[in-house]
């Protein structure tokens, strides 16, 4: 394989003779910007090439019919204190949205700005979140930090709602600098400190952000070489200008999108840094840029991610159009180890190798087997016998069409011939399934 | 005096062989005696305090009148604090520790830390995970890798989500599992199918991707090891007053799993929650209650076995916290704190000074004593194994066992 070249990896992928637009290259595509197409969306995707494909992503589908049920069943689950069932609405949403582009920011959004609902114990406020961050996906960062900031949930999950001048309190700030804006080293304990005293005075009053100047600091504050009298906003306008800001968020939208073990250098991150920077930290145009490179195309970035629990069970629910037991499924996804909206702790899922340990290999195959045991699971309002019977590729090969649309990398010649010896029938497709996504291939994206 | 624990042994050993005689190949059952064999190797039992505990309220320096100047609303009272000694006590909700404490079974290792303290969770955990190495695999990973690769099931970390750094191997990795009855593959109905299934994941692939690599060599570990897991299933011991929460869940599993005579030398398991930035008080009290109920039933369990010589606990956060609390009755974070040890060859109840409570290093307390030389002595004292590779150098080791 040959090395990134960080000069040409983000120029537009071409289409060529040795690079061709292939299903595989439409599969991953989808696979990455949503939770994998069905077989209908890669062959549109094959058909109008990448550049097409990409635009889609980014012109406003009409969501409104969904929006609005979605916003009723949203306030009909919220109100108490624990956040599961706001967790199954979200997922039903990843099913059923006709923008999974959109769940998929917000779903990374989510894992940024890690609020978890076990200490928020308001389901309301997880819920405004919830939509806050889906309205700010592709927006602009800086006035998304701004209202993130004083986001109730937020305020509660990181102790901010109760923030007084004689002794500030330091975790927001902390978190801010070190998980949200800057990465860690880029910041000192000073500044830690002084960036706590700007955010003095937030609280929360009748659920809402409350501004209580007699608890602000009002006297000088010096952050990272800046003196005045500032408050939240201006620290929040403070650290976005620092130079590690852009390129902090460069690197995670590329680990989100592209891959999971290649190191990422300042060198690498530089251009989508500078596509932040030039447009006004807006997100969309950086997201554009990756998932139309050269980079993400190539043989570095395709197969090169592990499915997260939510993009595995999301994804195969999705490929065959199917509906579930939605509670079910988002308390076997506490052993997969991501239950939205309940991250481990505030830096979020880490993804990656991260998703794979022993418990979580086993629970994943046996995630998807239940789905396809369980009566209560319909393709398409169908069973799964009549959704194959309308899919003539999986009658006469099952193994090639599961290798063109489920697999993200190629099955090798023993486990094809191993599969063919456990004397596959046509009849029994869930047979068929189960045995394939327990494969470790299937965990890869 | 033995004669419980060798039944128990013998009794069990045996059941596991019958069990698997019937259909199982020769070669599973290789593995299965191997793993039950009788065995006198020394057990180290981590339990991690995530989040960054408050040393200060746990243990609490109650003759200084600094603390009550400190702590103004979190302060423990003279009079509620559980003494040690003339200086020190335990929070009132470690009732577990203070009794261990006066059977003579745990050490406190006051101030250990680390210099340049990193005031991150992530940054600072990863430091004590790493042993400060560059290398990016585990303490505990290196070793398994370096001095355990012999063991059939070295290592095991018991809960659910994410695997402690502390683990992470470079190559064979160790097998997080959340609970036993669940640890399986629970796909296809027809045995046989089944079977093929198992070997097709196990069977080496020959690839490029290093991601699948991985995977693959997970799913390997993780079939072995639930093959040689499911004999011994969840069974709570009701004998034992074991709180009803993950953590005295986790350790009652493996208390278990020490009684059945796995050959596994280093278990690992979490407490989540001791980041205290607000309203401190009740959390932490919670927190500390059931880890000191916990850890006591588990240390009476291994006791009434006959294993009270041969398994060590360990507990530790990634750092403690500031000595002033802030104006959300919380405390933000801080460095040095006390680390925890239970056990029968320990050497004193108290090792180290407590940190001073003026002389400080931007408002935090300065550490004493290398979490690294606790780490070696562990390696050196205990595990009887090389700390060189895994900690970098021999630090002088504080003296923990007899």
């Amino acid at each position: 394989m040959s090395d990134i070249n960080p000069q040409t990896a983000w120029q537009p992928f071409e289409p060529s003779k040795q690079q061709p637009w292939t299903t595989q290259r439409a599969a991953h595509l989808l696979r990455r910007c949503g939770f994998g197409g069905t077989i209908a969306e890669i062959s549109q995707a094959k058909n109008a090439g990448p550049t097409k494909s990409v635009a889609q992503l980014f012109q406003s589908t009409d969501d409104s019919k969904i929006e609005k049920e979605m916003l009723q069943a949203g306030r009909l689950v919220t109100g108490g204190v624990d956040s599961n069932a706001l967790a199954s609405w979200w997922l039903l949403r990843m099913i059923k949205t006709p923008s999974p582009f959109l769940e998929k920011m917000t779903l990374f959004w989510h894992g940024h700005f890690a609020t978890g609902g076990e200490k928020v114990k308001d389901s309301r406020a997880m819920f405004r979140q919830n939509q806050l961050l889906r309205k700010y996906a592709l927006a602009k960062f800086e006035p998304f930090v701004k209202n993130i900031s004083r986001d109730v949930a937020m305020l509660i999950y990181l102790d901010s709602e109760e923030n007084r001048k004689t002794r500030p309190n330091e975790n927001y700030a902390r978190e801010l600098m070190e998980l949200f804006c800057l990465g860690v080293g880029n910041y000192t304990e000073t500044d830690i400190k002084e960036v706590a005293r700007c955010f003095t005075g937030c609280e929360i009053r009748k659920n809402a952000f409350a501004f209580n100047e007699y608890q602000h600091d009002n006297k000088m504050k010096t952050v990272f070489g800046e003196t005045g009298n500032f408050d939240s906003t201006a620290a929040i306008e403070i650290v976005l200008k620092q130079k590690a800001a852009p390129l902090f968020i460069a690197k995670k939208l590329i680990r989100y999108f592209v891959f999971d073990d290649q190191p990422i250098s300042n060198q690498l991150a530089q251009p989508i840094a500078d596509s932040l920077r030039k447009n006004h930290f807006e997100i969309g145009p950086a997201v554009r840029q990756i998932l139309s490179s050269k980079l993400f195309y190539s043989e570095h970035s395709i197969g090169k991610k592990i499915k997260s629990p939510v993009e595995l069970a999301i994804g195969f629910l999705r490929f065959f159009e199917a509906s579930t037991n939605i509670n079910q499924l988002s308390q076997q996804l506490v052993s997969l180890g991501q239950l939205p909206l309940y991250p481990p702790n505030v830096k979020g899922w880490p993804g990656g190798r991260k998703w794979i340990n022993a418990s979580t290999i086993l629970a994943r195959a046996n995630l998807i087997a239940g789905i396809l045991k369980n009566p209560k699971t319909k393709y398409r309002d169908g069973n799964l016998e009549e959704w194959v019977q309308s899919h003539s590729q999986f009658q006469s090969d099952s193994l090639q069409w599961a290798e063109d649309y489920l697999f993200a990398v190629p099955l090798s010649a023993e486990t094809k011939s191993a599969f063919q010896q456990t004397n596959p029938s046509n009849r029994e497709p869930e047979r068929i399934l189960s045995w394939l996504s327990a494969l470790p291939e299937f965990q890869l994206c | 005096m033995n004669n419980r624990r060798n039944f128990l042994k013998q009794s069990l050993a045996g059941s596991a062989v019958i069990s698997l005689s019937g259909a199982v190949p020769d070669f599973l059952l290789g593995t299965s005696r191997k793993i039950v064999k009788k065995n006198d190797d020394k057990i180290l039992v981590v339990v991690q305090m995530s989040g960054g505990n408050d040393g200060l309220n746990t243990v609490v320096p109650y003759g200084d009148d600094e603390y009550y100047r400190n702590r103004f609303t979190l302060a423990i009272g003279k009079s509620n604090v559980l003494k040690v000694n003339d200086h020190i006590g335990f929070h009132p909700g470690l009732t577990g520790f203070d009794r261990l404490m006066n059977e003579r079974k745990m050490s406190i290792v006051q101030g250990v830390g680390y210099p340049n303290p990193n005031r991150s969770h992530f940054e600072s955990m990863d430091l004590w995970h790493t042993a400060h190495q560059t290398s990016s695999d585990g303490w505990l990973g290196r070793s398994v890798e370096t001095s355990l690769a012999s063991e059939n099931l070295p290592a095991i970390h018991f809960g659910s989500g994410l695997q402690p750094l502390a683990l992470k191997t470079s190559n064979k990795p160790v097998p997080s599992i959340r609970s036993i009855d669940n640890f399986r593959l629970n796909v296809l109905r027809d045995e046989k199918v089944k079977k093929q299934l198992a070997a097709v994941i196990k069977a080496p692939r020959k690839t490029d991707n290093a991601l699948l690599g991985y995977v693959h060599e997970s799913a390997t570990v993780a079939l072995e090891t639930s093959l040689r897991l499911q004999d011994f299933g969840d069974k709570q011991n009701g004998e034992f007053k074991y709180p009803q929460s993950n953590l005295g869940k986790n350790l009652s599993t493996i208390a278990q799993l020490i009684e059945s005579g796995l050959s596994t030398r280093i278990y690992y398991t979490t407490l989540d929650g001791f980041d205290t930035h607000s309203n401190q008080g009740e959390s932490h009290r919670s927190l500390l209650s059931d880890l000191g109920n916990s850890v006591e039933a588990f240390m009476k369990q291994i006791e009434a076995q006959g294993n009270l010589d041969r398994v060590v606990l360990f507990s530790f956060s990634e750092f403690g916290r500031r000595v002033r609390e802030n104006a959300s009755r919380g405390t933000d974070h801080g460095t040095a704190a006390p680390v925890f040890l239970f056990g029968s060859k320990l050497k004193q109840p108290v090792v180290g000074e407590h940190p001073s409570l003026q002389d400080l290093e931007q408002g935090d307390l300065k550490f004493q004593i290398d979490y690294r030389s606790v780490y070696c002595d562990l390696l050196t004292n205990w595990m009887e194994i090389d700390p060189r590779p895994v900690v970098g150098k021999n630090f002088q080791t504080p003296g923990l066992f007899d």
